[in-house]
């Protein structure tokens, strides 16, 4: 079959690009090197949805993120997506971080971030007793959201597949020969897809793929991050975004809520070469450690759960890479950094914008089938909780995973869904089965039993 | 269905909880509920399948199925009712239970008293932070093995290489679980300088090939995405690599509290477990506590053993024999010991008719020699012996002839 488009890269940025590109009249195919999608860049962030204010001023990315903000706000409800507003506190502690923080408050305004406002050390210490004594300032930046990093990604791509695109997990592209009228994309095995035009959201292999069709503008230079990950109980005392004052270099290491009721502390900021290089290691974690008791040493009562790492899709260069050389019919969206999450709806719709137009017949669609993720936060009524529910059927009665009380029925619904997991770890990003403090000793072995018949009953 | 406000709500369906159910069931309670949150009752015992389970209790050998058969079949009694896949969700005062299962949804449950015997978990790879990669497969707890072994019957045999972290008990019943299912394991790694069980247990290892590494810290997991490829450990000075496919964490044991944090059951930090007095009661009036909810693990002998007496006094409690109210009096670790259990003492208290003697217990911080002490209003009062004091075993002490009138502290001098 020949595709108007093919999208080559399955992450936040490219099943967004997908979902926007279903709406109108195109035949578009999304290809994903691994077998489940969201698997690299978008599975390891902060999953903060921010309004943009800490992007460069005068950016594309800047431009993209605000936009992308606002769509969230607009379209994540309706598929199911959980949005928290919960604030971000950038904190001074020194006079010179002082400085920094009420200049940036400035320029937030300026901006017309209008209700980022400066807080008096005091007021910030009354409200949240729990950080470190001596705080001179903060900015509040009150519409901060977290938001979940993992059904995220499965919303568009559900929503594009429900929208007529197909979905090719397991397809990592090797070639791309350019043809008269567009670009035929191999795999290893010989399978092929020929396109008219080629979108590259490679994320953390987007020079890799760019070099497939003999383009090199950039290189992307992989930057690891690590996390600790606190116990639910730490969210009692901690339900802020909490940020150190920026140096020059880095934003720092954050404190974090998640919405699935924990509390992050991350990310670290490390150069590597491997884009699979996703260790922890025992000074990223001290790091990490030293952070958290330096910002809000009351959180160190709390155990840790467990560590990771993320990669940001960083480049050589500062700004988003995105290329488009609409008459080569390649056009490149990489280098997204850190704000893949916040900004993809942004980045998505400036895609569709400029391609869309190229197609003279793609009249946008008349009806969508509209698509709901299950709703994972903490703080929304979950199936357990839900009476009804379970009456209609008990399997929303019998927690599997009792750390995160996650039933039968969940995780029964995400193996029968019309994208499966195919990974373990793949089912417990669309259910969080396994993500608590226990990380799977009393229900490993069931969700493994769980997961291997839904698989069993997938290949007959 | 169940009634919503039984005489006794017993919480987890193990050792503890079985035996505090018979108790009951014995002192002629009428209307006794046990649940559980897993998918059968029996508690883990159920997935080990090798001897040395409920000797303590039952005085005769049997292995971890043998003796949750066992008190399952001395659990079937018509006044108690077990129901499974039902999880507690909160405790509050009254006691008011909220629970929640297929069978009785969310609801909330008014028992005259309450038992709380939920048990005791490992713990894993992510609280202890060892660094390295996190692949999709490959790293488990001794009991996760336990129970993937024992669900799968036995299918482990794509590890063909496993190195179990700790010398725990536990760790040599992983050595016995992996061949079970099939797989082998070649390393066995401690950090300090000795084995944590029985000195007898490396000749275990030595039968089954599993090389034993002591003094040796985990440096980091090393592999892909997809797999386990060896495990980077220093020992004396020397980083070195120990090729595996899969790694089993055995090293320490973390009380499952997760459904009191907040909740006015009181945790003793020191043990990780809830606090009680000498009556077994916890801070909850009519809420009693037993088994390995108490402290990290013991053995399923002893933890049944406690839950028969919480069974005894709880139903004391409900006879209107025994106040439900905690002792008010201290008990405190002092200098040399990680924890006491009693944690709380009631001044005049006298273990009633045919409930058993307590039988209090420590644990010091590291080995030592020296003799278990009281320190009370009157004064200094050795409670046993001159003697090796190892962390890795339980102290027990008697408080049968002394009297407590205040705050009291146990050392070891």
């Amino acid at each position: 079959m020949q595709f108007d488009i093919a999208i080559i890269g399955a992450g936040v940025v490219g099943t967004a690009i997908a979902r926007d590109l279903s709406r109108f009249d195109l035949r578009v195919i999304l290809l994903e090197a691994r077998a489940d999608f969201g698997d690299e860049s978008s599975k390891g962030n902060s999953a903060l949805m921010t309004a943009g204010f800490d992007t460069p001023r005068g950016t594309l990315e800047r431009q993209l993120v605000t936009r992308g903000f606002i769509r969230y706000q607009t379209e994540a409800p309706a598929m199911g997506l959980p949005i928290r507003r919960v604030g971000a506190l950038t904190l001074a502690w020194s006079d010179e971080q002082r400085a920094i923080v009420e200049h940036e408050v400035a320029g937030a305004r300026a901006d017309g971030f209008s209700s980022v406002t400066l807080l008096d050390g005091a007021d910030v210490l009354r409200r949240w007793p729990h950080f470190s004594p001596g705080i001179q300032c903060a900015m509040w930046a009150p519409e901060e959201c977290i938001a979940d990093p993992f059904s995220t990604p499965y919303a568009y791509v559900l929503d594009a597949v429900a929208n007529g695109v197909v979905y090719r997990p397991s397809f990592a592209v090797k070639r791309a020969d350019r043809l008269t009228n567009g670009w035929r994309l191999e795999e290893a095995k010989g399978q092929a897809v020929t396109s008219r035009l080629v979108v590259n959201s490679g994320g953390l292999r987007a020079d890799k793929v760019e070099g497939l069709a003999g383009y090199s503008d950039f290189v992307v230079r992989p930057r690891r991050g690590q996390y600790l990950v606190l116990d639910k109980a730490a969210r009692s005392l901690h339900d802020v975004i909490a940020l150190p004052t920026p140096t020059p270099t880095t934003r720092g290491i954050l404190i974090a809520p998640t919405i699935f009721g924990n509390v992050i502390v991350g990310p670290t900021a490390e150069e590597v070469s491997d884009p699979d290089d996703r260790r922890t290691t025992p000074e990223g974690l001290a790091k990490l450690r030293e952070a958290m008791h330096r910002m809000a040493p009351a959180l160190e009562q709390f155990p840790v759960n467990t560590v990771f790492s993320g990669m940001r899709p960083a480049t050589d260069r500062s700004e988003y890479q995105i290329i488009p050389r609409l008459s080569e019919r390649w056009v490149t969206v990489a280098g997204i950094r850190s704000t893949g999450f916040s900004g993809a709806l942004g980045i998505a719709e400036h895609v569709a914008s400029l391609l869309v137009p190229l197609f003279v017949d793609a009249r946008r669609k008349t009806t969508t089938n509209a698509i709901v993720v299950p709703d994972l936060a903490e703080t929304s009524q979950r199936p357990w909780q839900d009476n009804a529910r379970i009456e209609a059927d008990p399997r929303y009665g019998e927690i599997i995973c009792h750390c995160e009380r996650v039933t039968r029925g969940e995780i029964e619904n995400a193996m029968a869904s019309r994208i499966p997991p195919r990974t373990l770890k793949a089912l417990k990003r669309r259910t969080r089965a396994m993500f608590g403090r226990c990380q799977g000793f009393y229900c490993g072995a069931r969700i493994d039993a769980i997961f291997n018949s839904g698989r069993n009953s997938e290949h007959t | 269905m169940i009634s919503t406000s039984p005489d006794v709500l017993i919480v987890g369906a193990g050792a503890a909880g079985l035996a505090a159910a018979i108790a009951l069931a014995d002192a002629g309670v009428a209307d006794i509920v046990v649940i559980d949150r897993d998918d059968a009752p029996g508690g883990l015992p159920r997935f080990c399948h090798h001897p040395g389970f409920g000797w303590e209790y039952a005085h005769y050998p049997r292995t971890g199925p043998g003796f949750a058969r066992y008190m399952l079949n001395a659990a079937d009694r018509p006044n108690i009712r077990i129901l499974c896949k039902t999880t507690m969700i909160s405790i509050n005062a009254g006691p008011s239970v909220q629970i929640v299962g297929p069978e009785t949804s969310y609801t909330e449950l008014l028992p005259k008293a309450v038992i709380l015997a939920t048990g005791i978990r490992e713990s894993n790879r992510g609280n202890l932070c060892v660094p390295g990669i996190r692949p999709e497969r490959g790293i488990f707890t001794t009991g996760m093995l336990q129970q993937l072994v024992a669900r799968r019957d036995g299918q482990l045999d794509q590890f063909r290489n496993l190195t179990v972290i700790g010398t725990e008990h536990v760790a040599f019943s992983a050595l016995l679980t992996a061949r079970h299912g099939g797989a082998t394991v070649r390393h066995m790694i401690g950090c300090e300088h000795r084995i944590f069980s029985f000195p007898i247990m490396r000749l275990l290892a030595g039968v089954l090939a599993a090389r034993i590494h002591l003094d040796t810290e985990l440096l980091e997991i090393d592999g892909s995405s997809e797999r386990v490829e060896a495990l980077v450990v220093r020992q004396g000075g020397t980083t070195r690599r120990i090729a595996c496919d899969g790694i089993v964490f055995s090293a320490g044991w973390t009380p499952e509290t997760a459904a009191f944090v907040g909740s006015a059951v009181e945790v003793d930090p020191a043990t990780g477990g809830i606090a009680i007095d000498q009556a077994m009661r916890s801070s909850l009036p009519g809420v009693f506590a037993a088994g390995n909810v108490l402290r990290p693990v013991e053995s399923s002998g002893w933890a049944a053993c406690e839950g028969r007496r919480a069974g005894q006094l709880a139903a004391k409690y409900l006879a209107g024999e025994l106040s439900g109210v905690r002792g008010a009096l201290h008990l405190r670790p002092g200098k040399g010991l990680k924890y006491v259990v009693p944690q709380y003492w009631d001044g005049p208290f006298v273990s009633p008719a045919g409930v058993e003697p307590l039988r209090p217990s420590a644990r010091v911080a590291g080995d030592t020699k020296g003799a278990l002490t009281l320190l009370s209003d009157s004064g200094r009062e050795k409670l046993g012996k001159f003697q090796r004091l190892l962390q890795t075993r339980r102290i027990n002490f008697s408080l049968a002839k002394q009297t407590l009138n205040s705050d009291a502290v146990i050392d070891v001098s």
